[in-house]
């Protein structure tokens, strides 16, 4: 079944067998680890891991079958005080109906240096405490004693699971720095699993083999139960194959956190153990997933997935009012989406299983995504439009780049109407047809239909969200400004305006505005379209603006977008590992008509510039332009055309930023009309 | 047709008998509905205390949910722990005309460990709803019943609960089986609000009605100090296994001393012998305290472990010894066994901790006041104040988490009531000199000097523990407004005796003047910029409150580049009325082409009336508009 990975066993065995293990033991600590000061690769780092161990393995006992035991040993130095939190460990265990995970044999040390002497301190059994995080896990949580800065600590103990189809993810990469670390995943040949692998990190597995022993004993029973004694005992053994990956890292860098990222564990080096298949000797295959065809058709086949389109019988008597009216596909499908998005409620729960049932959702009006989304795609269908689920994976769930079941986490609908493919997500009251919910919006999402065909399909919206300003200016000769604005926004823009602001007040809104916009005070208010998805939201308002402008002697200073001006960077940073990802296409225009006080003329201004960025990712306008002796005209235009940007670009994207705020910053200058013209110094220094 | 006509009645009989419901919420009165995210219809609380080891409390909360925000206004949840078992909890959810449409049980309320931030481990549990409303208007009935065996902690019955919440009607009741079991109840700020109070043998009890929601406000003061509320205590009480008196804060303190604090305090020969060790040759106390907090920040580290008595009581000096950690009892305790153990006198001392002041009231003794430990060491002039739980905070500094406010201070003879430092506004001081000189592309390069004292110590110090990557970045957010900033050095001191401390940071900054054209504009004021006006408020309700004052001054001094000269300069207000002062000059020193910026800006701590607050914003306004002036320089 895995060609590749046979091929590299032999070579690999020999490492496998021998390679580090021998190398750091349990509690051999060196004087020059507890006399370390800083990490040296990473100086900030308050705590680093020295050495890591995990040993995933599967053991057999005869009264429960295969278990998977998980030996932990990490050996952990604490910098400073920040480091502290990482002396206290959690454990997560799962407790299901019948079968729990428990944790075991755990062993741990802290070491100090007193007076030049290493003293170690002992975690006592007492010191650990177990909690129930819920109905589903438990905690066991337990914190290092005399821990100081500049202490190591070291424990180590088992997991063990009685699950033995599900293998937990492996994190590779800390918040902290890991000097060394061994993984060692050990699988009997009787399961086959598919890894992903995920993160920013260079991985190179090696593969090997080992053999493994089941003993068991079988119990023979003499017929004709007189004799006490009749049964005899035989022992049993039988040989098996185990397939051994291991993972050996010096220096993984810290984690760190950046702007502008759709989720920092994303980023995260991690493997995942996917089932596809378990057979046992004597025993048929168990088929779990091995390709995309297989990922749909095991969806599809649930309860909770492919019958969930198919009941119909709830809303049969709805449907038929809902489309009466409509004229085409198009009006259909608008009447079917605003049915379900306006009778159902999302309850905050991703999945693409129904939690409910479509059924019983619809009755109760509230539901997961699947309830709401599968519902739609089918009143869809009764309604005679092509519609199928697409999966996704949401922005802080990863990107799923191999079949995978459990890679995603969402569904939403795809219309096919007039030719044209259009997305639906029905579990916000805000969004329309094309625009999804904002966490959806991750790369490509799989389009599966019934008949098993699947097809990529891009998330990421095409059209710009955008915010554009109209804006009437009057400045008096005290700086002061008053006018006109007129603010439409579009797409993820008027999403995200009405999803924040439809529920408060004028007034509660108004005040947060005027806070948000540093002493712009609004003297007449309106909006146009807040609760009409199709249409743009439009404020009118009508503001003032003290001390907009520098005056000083005869002569008055602005920059002529105000407070409107670009002023911080959002890149701050030197360097950047991770792309930027700005969610959607968007652009921000400001279109300004200054008029300015009685008396004064207009002596200079800033000059008009266009900056592009490379690949059509973005560009920016600025173009002030006097249009009478006492206005100007003023427009700047950013926009950004691409939602990711690789790491490679960083530089150029801070920089296409700093000119935007040099620009912006630049300013007009206008000088009271004298008869005699002079202009000595008004430097008036005390 | 039949069959449409007739379930069309049974439609409408139903919505006629639902309408009749006292829970519909399609009328509600104008009044309760202006600025409510929701509004509590009802609320019932019946507290019985039927002997000192045996009280049950019944609640009843019916909330009308107007919008969105109002839904984390619900609060249906009830705590639990080993000793408060929660005997009865429901939810039942109605729609707009008071019709029922969903029940909701104990065994479907969700039941989750309630750790806090910062704790190992705590047996206290928590029991909440969870429900998607699917329209609003919707009305929550919630009811539960407790039952403990403690009577050391009778909840404080509060005529508010939440910004943006109006209050209907509100009961509170207490039954008592005996008049032994009466408690003492303590009436504040009810002036405002119409409530009744009746009192019969065996019962006191208090309903209001019609309280109008309050919108949240910046500046508002601690809502302690004008919430509406009954205090209850008992004079005699049980807690856990103790039975206690608490009449008045002298037996609140002896209990405490003598029971829960009793015998807490043994340490090992060795522990003993090593800080004897440390301390050999010190006479003075102060001296010898100041050894052994800093043995104690060096050694501990703060972890909170609460289980049954743990919430009042420390983990022994000998456990905190043995694993070095602790939370704020354990490690107060631990400190004060090892004081004792060399001869000094300290006190353990109850304190409520945060960021705002809250008293300890003089006249009401009880338990539940306090969030935190401190000691109390005493000498002639007074006591010296350390905080166990901080590695780094100086012998005698509380800083703003405990300052200035009544704490109890557990003493043999028992408790008594004292005020923890002030630290007024001019105590709390800045100063920031620099001197940067101006190219003609408008790039700056200079150093900055800044020394702080009082709060502006606490808020400044622990920098110094940062790494230095972690330090670049704290100032690239503190001078925000200074794009493209570099650090190219920083040096910091920290004195912990005078408690003054030193940041010395060299930097330089692209582009910092714009440039446009021939002029150059400089904002002269680099390094100490206030640009914040505080959030306007249309019709102010409530008084405000600047819980502490400051006093920054500043002097930069600025090399102005060759060949351009002065165009303009910024004409500033010196400003000084009763909410501060401020004043900003600027000199030019033609032979040195130097400019001189000084600057001054006292803000005092005070209580206002509401109307007061734009005059406030006003003076802000002002500050921020010297603070962003510029000079004008032409290219000659």
């Amino acid at each position: 079944m895995r060609p590749r990975q046979q091929f590299f066993l032999t070579l690999a065995m020999l490492c496998a067998a021998f390679g580090y293990a021998q190398d750091i033991k349990f509690g051999k600590i060196t004087s020059e680890e507890l006399e370390e000061k800083i990490y040296p690769n990473d100086s900030t780092a308050p705590a680093a891991v020295l050495y890591r161990d995990l040993d995933v393995r599967y053991h057999y006992n005869e009264a429960t079958g295969f278990q998977v035991i998980t030996a932990v040993h990490e050996r952990i130095k604490i910098y400073d005080q920040e480091g502290f939190d990482y002396a206290t460990i959690a454990q997560r265990l799962y407790q299901g109906k019948s079968k729990e995970e428990s944790l075991s044999k755990l062993k741990g040390y802290t070491y100090n240096l007193v007076n030049g002497e290493v003293e170690k301190t002992k975690l006592k059994g007492s010191d650990t405490f177990s909690r129930d995080v819920n109905k589903y896990y438990k905690e066991e949580t337990f914190t290092m004693p005399q821990v100081k800065e500049g202490s190591v600590i070291e424990y180590q103990y088992n997991v063990i699971s009685p699950y033995s189809y599900s293998l937990d993810d492996i994190v590779l990469q800390y918040d902290i720095p890991i000097r060394e670390q061994h993984i060692k995943i050990a699988i009997p040949e009787y399961y086959s699993f598919k890894t992903k692998m995920k993160g920013y990190l260079g991985i190179n597995p090696s593969y090997g083999k080992e053999s493994g022993k089941i003993n068991f004993t079988t119990t023979t029973t003499t017929r004709g139960g007189m004799n006490p004694g009749g049964s005899t005992m035989r022992n049993n053994s039988v040989d098996y194959f185990i397939n051994t990956t291991t993972f050996s890292m010096k220096e993984v860098p810290a984690l760190e956190e950046e702007p502008f990222v759709n989720d920092m564990d994303n980023y995260r080096s991690v493997i995942s153990y996917e089932l596809q298949q378990v057979r046992f000797p004597g025993s048929a295959m168990e088929d779990f997933s091995t390709s995309w065809e297989k990922v749909v058709k095991t969806i599809y086949d649930s309860d909770n997935f492919g019958r969930q389109m198919k009941i119909d019988r709830y809303y049969k008597d709805v449907l038929p009012g809902l489309i009466a009216d409509a004229s085409s596909e198009k009006e259909k499908m608008a009447a079917v989406f605003k049915h379900v998005q306006e009778h159902m409620t999302w309850n905050s729960y991703n999945g693409y299983f129904t939690d409910k049932g479509v059924k019983e959702a619809y009755e109760e009006k509230s539901g997961n995504i699947a309830d709401i989304n599968l519902m739609l795609i089918s009143m869809l269908r009764s309604a005679g439009i092509e519609a199928n689920p697409v999966l996704v994976s949401t922005r802080d769930n990863g990107i799923p780049l191999f079949p995978t079941v459990d890679g995603f986490n969402y569904v939403i609908a795809a219309a096919e109407v007039d030719g044209a493919r259009i997305l639906l997500d029905a579990a916000n009251s805000y969004t329309k047809p094309n625009l999804i919910r904002t966490p959806a919006l991750n790369w490509d999402g799989k389009l599966v239909k019934e008949d098993g065909t699947i097809l990529s399909v891009s998330l990421f919206p095409t059209r710009p969200s955008a915010d554009i300003y109209n804006i009437n200016v009057e400045m008096d000769a005290g700086g002061d400004i008053s006018g006109k604005m007129r603010i439409v926004h579009t797409e993820y823009r008027a999403y995200g305006f009405r999803n924040s602001n439809n529920s408060l007040s004028e007034e509660e809104y108004l005040e947060d505005f005027e806070n948000e916009q540093e002493g712009l005070e609004v003297v007449e208010y309106d909006v146009k379209n807040s609760k009409a998805v199709g249409k743009p939201v439009m404020e009118n308002l009508e503001f003032i603006m003290e001390n907009q402008a520098n005056v000083a002697g005869d002569k008055i200073y602005f920059a002529p977008l105000f407070y409107h001006a670009l002023t911080t960077n959002p890149f701050k940073r030197e360097e950047r590992n991770y792309p930027i990802d700005f969610n959607y296409p968007w652009q921000e225009k400001y279109m300004l008509n200054i008029s300015i006080p009685e008396g004064f003329e207009i002596s200079s201004y800033p000059e008009s510039v266009k900056y592009a960025l490379p690949n059509d990712t973005g560009s920016f306008i600025y173009r002030v332009g006097k249009i009478s002796d006492n206005h100007l005209q003023v427009v700047a235009d950013i926009k950004i055309n691409r939602v990711v940007i690789p790491s490679m670009e960083y530089a150029v994207i801070k920089k296409f930023f700093k000119n935007i705020i040099e620009k912006e910053a630049e300013q007009v200058v206008l000088t009271k009309i004298t008869s005699d013209e002079h202009t000595g110094s008004a430097a008036g220094g005390r | 047709m039949r069959l449409y006509l007739s379930l069309l009645l049974i439609g409408s009989c139903l919505y006629l008998q639902a309408q009749t419901s006292e829970y519909q919420s399609l009328l509600l009165k104008a009044d309760l509905a202006e600025n409510a995210h929701s509004i509590v219809r009802l609320e019932e609380r019946i507290v019985n205390i039927n002997a000192l080891d045996e009280m049950t409390i019944e609640e009843k909360r019916v909330i009308t949910v107007k919008n969105k925000h109002g839904n984390e206004q619900v609060m249906a949840y009830a705590g639990y722990d080993n000793s408060t078992k929660i005997k009865h909890i429901q939810a039942i959810i109605y729609d707009a005309y008071g019709k029922e449409i969903e029940k909701v049980k104990e065994k479907d309320f969700m039941d989750v460990s309630a750790v806090p931030g910062g704790t190992l481990y705590s047996d206290n549990r928590v029991k909440y709803l969870r429900y998607t409303p699917t329209q609003y208007p919707y009305t929550i009935e919630f009811t539960y019943e407790l039952a403990t065996k403690n009577t050391a902690f009778i909840p404080t019955w509060t005529f508010f609960h939440l910004f943006h919440q109006s209050i209907e009607k509100s009961h509170f009741k207490i039954n008592y089986a005996s008049p032994e079991l009466k408690p003492i109840l303590k009436e504040l700020n009810l002036e405002g609000i119409e409530v009744e109070r009746t009192e019969n043998p065996g019962s006191i009890a208090f309903t209001a009605t019609g309280i109008k929601a309050i919108k949240e406000e910046p500046f508002t003061p601690p809502t302690l100090e004008w919430m509406p509320m009954v205090q209850v205590r008992m004079e005699s009480f049980q807690y856990e296994d103790y039975l206690g008196q608490m009449r008045d804060w002298k037996e609140v303190g002896a209990w405490m001393y003598n029971t829960i604090l009793q015998g807490r305090d043994q340490l090992s020969d060795a522990t003993l012998t090593q800080v004897r060790t440390l301390t050999k040759g010190k006479n003075d106390p102060v001296e010898k305290a100041k050894i052994i907090y800093d043995f104690v920040q060096r050694n501990t580290r703060y972890i909170s472990v609460q289980v049954g008595i743990g919430g009042i009581q420390p983990i022994s000096a000998s456990e905190v010894d043995r694993l070095k950690y602790g939370d704020c009892k354990g490690l107060s305790n631990y400190t004060m066994a090892l004081l004792a153990a060399v001869g000094v006198p300290a006190y353990y001392t109850h304190v409520e901790a945060g960021p705002e002041k809250i008293d300890f009231m003089e006249d009401f003794a009880d338990l539940k006041q306090g969030n935190h430990v401190i000691l109390a060491i005493p000498d002639e002039s007074g006591y010296h104040w350390i905080d166990c739980t901080s590695q780094v905070h100086p012998f005698g500094f509380l800083g703003d988490f405990t300052d200035d406010r009544t704490v109890l201070v557990m003493k043999p003879e028992g408790g008594e009531l004292t005020r923890t430092p002030v630290y007024r506004n001019e105590d709390n001081y800045q100063n920031t000199e620099a001197d940067y000189t101006l190219d003609s592309q408008g790039n700056i390069i200079g150093n900055v000097e800044i020394t702080t004292r009082g709060i502006q110590y606490d808020n400044h110090f622990t920098l110094e523990n940062e790494a230095y990557d972690e330090q670049q970045k704290y100032y690239k957010k503190y001078w925000s407004y200074i794009n493209n900033l570099s650090v190219t050095d920083i040096v910091m001191s920290n004195d912990k005796e005078t408690i003054v401390f030193k940041e010395k940071v060299t930097l330089k900054a692209e582009n910092y003047a714009n440039q446009s054209g021939q002029l150059l504009f400089l904002n002269p004021n680099a390094f100490n910029r206030n640009t914040n006006v505080p959030d306007r408020v249309r019709n102010r309700k409530l008084p405000f409150q600047i819980s502490r004052g400051y006093l920054d001054e500043d002097v930069f001094s600025i090399q102005l580049p060759p060949g351009f000269e002065i165009e303009a300069m910024p004409e500033f207000e010196s400003i000084r009325n009763e909410f501060g002062e401020y004043e900003a000059q600027i000199e030019y020193d033609k032979t040195k082409h130097q400019l001189q910026y000084r600057r001054k800006l006292l803000v005092k701590e005070g209580s206002y009336e509401p109307a007061k607050y734009n005059t406030y914003r006003e003076f802000r306004k002002k500050v921020a508009r010297n603070d962003s002036a510029h000079l004008v320089l032409k290219k000659i």
